[in-house]
């Protein structure tokens, strides 16, 4: 029982961690705070589902498909919709980010409604045991999927002149484009990053969602969980926030009540803003305005 | 607080105080003359045209209660649609299980959305910016997930209806409850307006634009965010008592997440720091899903673009830009950042 809770709780905590730090990524780059994050998730799922059911391609090409669309979405949004008000204050960021977010559900709903539209598994076949629990072939996959960006984002950010110099360029904007690095072509790619994570973790989650152009909203909460949780900013925070938010969710639902997992992101968030606001692995800082 | 209107950091509203008596005039005379076509306007139009004008006045109530906290105290809290719950929920139960007449059952509304206002205003003294947000969104799907799991008293997911809406015996229509909720906007209207004039409404606008600043002057930040924050919970409580009478049920999908970007539509859209951009904000933005109802996901297309061209060229909102035409219309708290 115990195990088993502890792994589903991974795997659905992969994919929030995998959408917090596609939002970590864009905060840490660009100090925007991204309320439609929860829509390029939505948008990743929503654009394997038009390229297969509609435009009747493979599941890889469809995949392929959608994360191109949701980089060509995330670096447009970028360049038409905030760069021109860089130096507004964040309010105004953050209140785009809300508008870009209805407009993305509304474009979704106006195609397909009320609709719920289901995904096949990427990855079918007999589900694995691991002491006791059980393991879903599309469960080991997100788990597998987000174990390997996740390494692959260290090690980038660590070791690679590329990951120093965006490490620069958001630490210190104006000394970064002092010593001649590109700082609003690295915003804008970061914001394409950004947007291919949502849509990954997006596409990896549909199957055992389902897809809707509301599906977002939800992500978004936990994710902002996980973030808060973890401690906002922090890409180590992200993921052990997202994971652990995972594995608490299913530990609630299956000592106390089913009825609380719903709202586990929720008193999460509320609990650490008052309690700890800096989160697990946030620096002593306290919030920034 | 005297010092803060003579001081050379607000210039603007010590000049808009003393507005010539010429314009005040006016002013009364184009004020006086909206109240009396309010007062004809259900003689002109049928029940369903009515109805959405009682939606409307319900939505200029959220979004002058919403202005008062993210427009006038500066502060990004999604706090309306838990405030509009929390007083569509104690106005319904007090009249479903204790049996009390509307009126009496709306004045508990009204005051529990002030009580929660309050509650809620403390977290918002040690969160800020973006983490205000993220709070304020997650007490909101709190409130609801009580809504739907507190089923002894909240009746459930599926909401309950409420008795008949009587005053003073009388069973309420649409056009009579048009009549009660005029007068309350009204007067809720105007106490809010006053209120903004008030050193309470300077203060908000002081730590608006720097906290540090306006506690420097003495003003007690903490107090003066509690107020503003219950005192959006009393404007919005009161909409969510009148939402309930309008309706006749209250059920908890009213209150999600969709709730709050509409709120935060009307007043992005009608402009910050504007009562009168709330107001029409809320006419604005009520109607338009009347029109645009077949079409599912256009109402949120049509919002999105129209709060994307207010951030970009309209910081003002149509407040502002009604503002600019007419005079007569402008406020006298104006947003004091860059020009007015």
């Amino acid at each position: 029982m115990l195990v088993q809770l502890l792994v589903s709780g991974i795997a659905v905590g992969s994919v929030y961690a995998l959408v917090a730090l596609g939002m970590t990524i864009l905060y840490r780059s660009t100090t925007v705070v991204n309320f439609c994050h929860g829509e390029f998730f939505m948008l990743g799922a929503f654009g394997v589902v038009v390229a297969q059911q509609l435009l009747g391609w493979s599941y890889g090409v469809s995949i392929v498909f959608a994360l191109v669309l949701l980089l060509a979405v995330g670096v447009l949004t970028e360049r038409v919709l905030i760069r021109p008000l860089r130096n507004a204050p964040f309010v105004t960021l953050a209140m785009m980010t809300v508008a870009l977010s209805y407009l993305l559900k509304g474009v979704s709903r106006f195609f397909y409604g009320r609709e719920v539209v289901p995904l096949p598994p990427l990855l079918a076949g007999e589900p694995i045991e691991l002491g006791g629990a059980v393991l879903f072939a599309q469960d080991a996959l997100i788990v597998g999927f987000t174990a390997v960006v996740v390494a692959g984002f260290f090690v980038f950010f660590q070791r690679t002149q590329l990951g120093k110099v965006i490490q620069a360029a958001s630490q210190a904007p104006r000394g970064a484009s002092l010593v001649g690095i590109n700082v609003p072509l690295l915003r804008n790619a970061m914001w394409g990053v950004g947007a291919v994570m949502g849509a990954a973790a997006g596409i990896l989650i549909a199957p055992n969602t389902l897809v809707y152009p509301d599906m977002g909203g939800h992500m978004l909460i936990r994710a902002f969980a996980a973030m808060c949780l973890g401690g906002f900013g922090s890409f180590p925070g992200a993921v052990l926030g997202g994971v652990t938010l995972g594995v608490l969710e299913n530990l609630v639902g299956g000592f106390v009540s089913s009825a609380l997992v719903e709202i586990t992101a929720y008193l999460v968030i509320v609990a650490v803003l008052v309690l700890r606001p800096q989160g697990i692995l946030g620096e002593g800082r306290s919030v920034r305005a | 607080m005297r010092e803060l209107t003579s001081s050379p950091a607000l210039p603007r509203v010590a000049r808009n105080l003393a507005a010539p008596s010429r314009e005040r005039a006016l002013r009364r005379t184009a004020l006086a003359a909206t109240l009396v076509v309010l007062c004809v306007l259900p003689f002109f139009v049928n029940d369903y045209v009515q109805f959405v004008i009682n939606t409307m006045i319900v939505y200029c109530l959220v979004a002058v209660g919403f202005n008062v906290v993210i427009g006038y105290l500066g502060q990004l809290a999604f706090v309306s649609a838990g405030f509009f719950g929390v007083g569509a929920y104690a106005t319904g139960l007090s009249m479903a299980h204790l049996g009390l007449p509307f009126p009496l059952a709306a004045v508990i509304g009204t005051l529990a959305g002030g009580l929660v206002g309050g509650l809620v205003g403390l977290p918002a003294l040690r969160v800020r910016g973006h983490y205000l947000a993220i709070i304020s969104l997650a007490v909101g799907e709190i409130l609801r997930w009580v809504y739907v799991h507190a089923e002894a008293v909240t009746f459930g997911a599926g909401g309950f209806t409420l008795p008949d809406v009587r005053l003073g015996g009388q069973l309420l229509g649409d056009k009579g409850k048009y009549y009660v909720f005029l007068a309350a906007a009204v007067a809720a209207i105007a106490a809010t307006s006053l209120l903004l004039r008030s050193r309470f409404g300077r203060a908000f606008v002081a730590v608006r634009n720097n906290e540090p600043a306006a506690a420097s002057l003495g003003i007690r930040v903490k107090r003066v965010k509690v107020i503003a924050f219950a005192w959006s919970g009393l404007v919005i409580g009161l909409a969510g008592a009148l939402y309930a009478a309008l309706n006749g049920r209250v059920s908890p999908d009213s209150f999600g997440l969709a709730q709050v970007l509409l709120h935060f539509a009307i007043v992005m859209i009608g402009g910050l720091g504007s009562l009168l951009g709330s107001v029409l904000g809320a006419v604005l933005l009520t109607g338009a899903p009347e029109l645009l109802r077949n079409f599912p996901g256009l109402e949120e297309i049509v919002f999105s673009l129209m709060l994307i061209g207010v951030l970009f060229f309209m910081p003002k909102g149509l407040g502002g830009l009604v503002a600019r035409t007419v005079p007569l219309a402008r406020e006298r708290l104006f947003r004091s950042n860059g020009d007015a």
